[in-house]
């Protein structure tokens, strides 16, 4: 985890908290793993849900899931690249996931195998782009 | 707890109103409920003020453009459930015995942010990651539509429904029919939906005066009564989640349903919170209208329409009403009360008795969602 955001310095996320680029330079998504109970959450929590503790290292999430469900949306506010698709994915250990889907709508189905990538999502104010982790079909 | 009844209504027809302020809005529906109960201002204890994002003293600037002030005045902010869940809390210093007469208000002004999606909160992760409300609905609908088979055609005539009923009720936003083809060939807004199964945003304002029994005898007789008010919030989880099941409402319902002593089948008429259309057949499966994965069979059959035996938003409901987020519940409790008392017009429900309204919102990760308040009234 030490290896973080090396990557091309003029990528910039839109949430730089919750995606690393590890040593491959593949992403990773950084969720919390509780010292007290074990609980997982993302984005990584300050304190636990299940337990209150505010013992909570970072943890290198699962980059593989199944899409639970998704839409594409066309009216969104300034800054977004409309249409774009969202949807949410279901990583091991109980971690649920809203992220911007790398696919043509027509080659999504629910239930289908996902994976971790990045891509440009929205503009800044400036008009430059900003990027997020996304999931694109396995 | 006393008994508490509503013995005064009012409210203006939801619309866009660029021009006047969120004061000018409120207080013609205030004025009307207070006309309406009998009640003279000085008597008036309290103002419950629902708004999302009215701002600052909201319930203070309606008032004051009646010159009814120095009563306590509370603001709530609870997003969709904003002024119905005034209503909990004016319910509830009338019950408890703290005040006799109240004065309920939701208020809001949607049209001061030029259209498009409802501005939530960018500290919410999944809104900085490019969530809107539309989505969240858009995805609980497309995993509907895998789990039980529903099609882009049967959900579009919620819509057909919706607007049916607005069709009839002069305090509509939207009074235009639309056909099942009109809906399905509208400019998209997050797939599965294009416009029409979306609400429309608006400005609006509705106001009520509740009293407590005893003291309502003076000004009304057999008026309408509160017999369930409540108000829950969404479980969080950052995990897996069912979202073809209301888990929110359903809570919600059950609780209004033991507060009053009536189950689903004593409901004669209701305003439910039918945001988007998926909406409107997940909360009949809530409130126990039906089994889950047939709230279209129940809508088709008739029986949610006007003339079924269960009506569902006689007025147009979200979808034709119109969704001015925090002057919402205000509108359903009104809506409810003039079926009960047979005046509302051309869509009246015939011999209503008892009826509920179910305001429940506020787009936060993790959440089914933020608020849900719920109420039932008997005649």
């Amino acid at each position: 985890m030490d290896a973080l955001n090396r990557a091309d310095a003029d990528v910039r996320f839109v949430a730089p908290g919750l995606v690393e680029i590890d040593v491959q330079g593949k992403p990773v998504l950084i969720g919390g793993c509780c010292g007290g109970c074990g609980a997982r959450s993302f984005p990584r929590a300050l304190v636990c849900t299940e337990c209150m503790s505010e013992d909570i290292e970072p943890v290198a999430l699962g980059t593989e899931g199944t899409l639970y469900s998704y839409s594409v949306v066309h009216q969104a506010p300034k800054g977004w690249r409309v249409p774009y698709v969202v949807g949410y994915v279901d990583l091991p250990d109980n971690v649920r996931v809203f992220a911007h889907l790398d696919a043509d709508p027509k080659t999504l189905a629910i239930d289908m195998p996902v994976t971790l990538a990045t891509g440009v999502v929205a503009d800044d104010a400036s008009g430059a782009a900003l990027s997020s982790y996304v999931f694109k079909p396995l | 707890m006393r008994d508490v009844c509503v013995i005064g209504t009012g409210m203006i027809p939801f619309g866009k109103y660029p021009e006047k302020t969120l004061a000018d809005l409120g207080w013609p529906a205030v004025k009307e409920a207070i006309v309406e109960s009998g009640v003279p201002p000085k008597k008036i204890d309290a103002v419950y003020c629902g708004s999302a994002l009215g701002g600052m003293l909201s319930g203070q600037r309606v008032m004051k453009a009646l010159g009814i002030t120095g009563m306590s005045i509370i603001n709530i902010e609870n997003a969709c459930s904003s002024s119905s869940s005034a209503l909990a809390e004016a319910w509830t210093a009338v019950a408890s015995g703290r005040h006799d007469i109240v004065v309920v208000i939701g208020v809001e002004k949607l049209t001061k942010f030029g259209g498009g999606t409802l501005p939530l909160e960018r500290e919410d992760w999944e809104v900085n990651q490019g969530q809107v409300m539309p989505a969240v609905y858009a995805m609980r609908a497309k995993r509907y539509m895998h789990e039980y088979g529903l099609t882009d055609r049967q959900l579009a005539e919620v819509s057909v429904k919706a607007h049916d009923h607005g069709a009839l009720n002069p305090n509509a936003q939207i009074r235009k029919r639309v056909t099942v083809e009109e809906v399905m060939a509208a400019r998209p807004v997050a797939e599965p939906f294009t416009l029409w199964h979306c609400c429309p945003t608006g400005d609006g304002a509705a106001a009520l005066v509740i009293a407590a029994a005893d003291v309502a005898r003076a000004y009304r007789t057999n008026a309408v009564r509160v017999v369930a008010s409540e108000v829950t919030s969404g479980l969080y989880t950052n995990g897996h989640r069912d979202m073809t099941w209301a888990e929110l409402s359903a809570r919600g319902a059950h609780e209004a349903y033991e507060m009053a002593g009536v189950s689903a089948d004593d409901i004669d008429v209701a305003e439910i919170h039918d945001a988007f259309t998926i909406a409107e057949l997940m909360y009949y499966e809530a409130f126990g209208f039906c089994e889950r994965g047939h709230g279209y069979e129940l809508m088709n059959s008739g029986a949610t329409s006007l003339g079924g035996r269960i009506c569902v938003n006689p007025s147009g409901g979200l979808l034709s009403r119109g969704h001015p987020v925090g002057a919402t519940g205000a509108a359903q409790a009104v809506e409810i009360v003039r079926q009960l008392e047979g005046r509302a017009g051309a869509h009246q429900v015939e011999g209503a008795r008892v009826g509920l309204s179910h305001a429940t919102g506020g787009g936060i990760a993790g959440l089914d969602h933020g608020a849900c308040s719920i109420h039932i009234f008997a005649r």
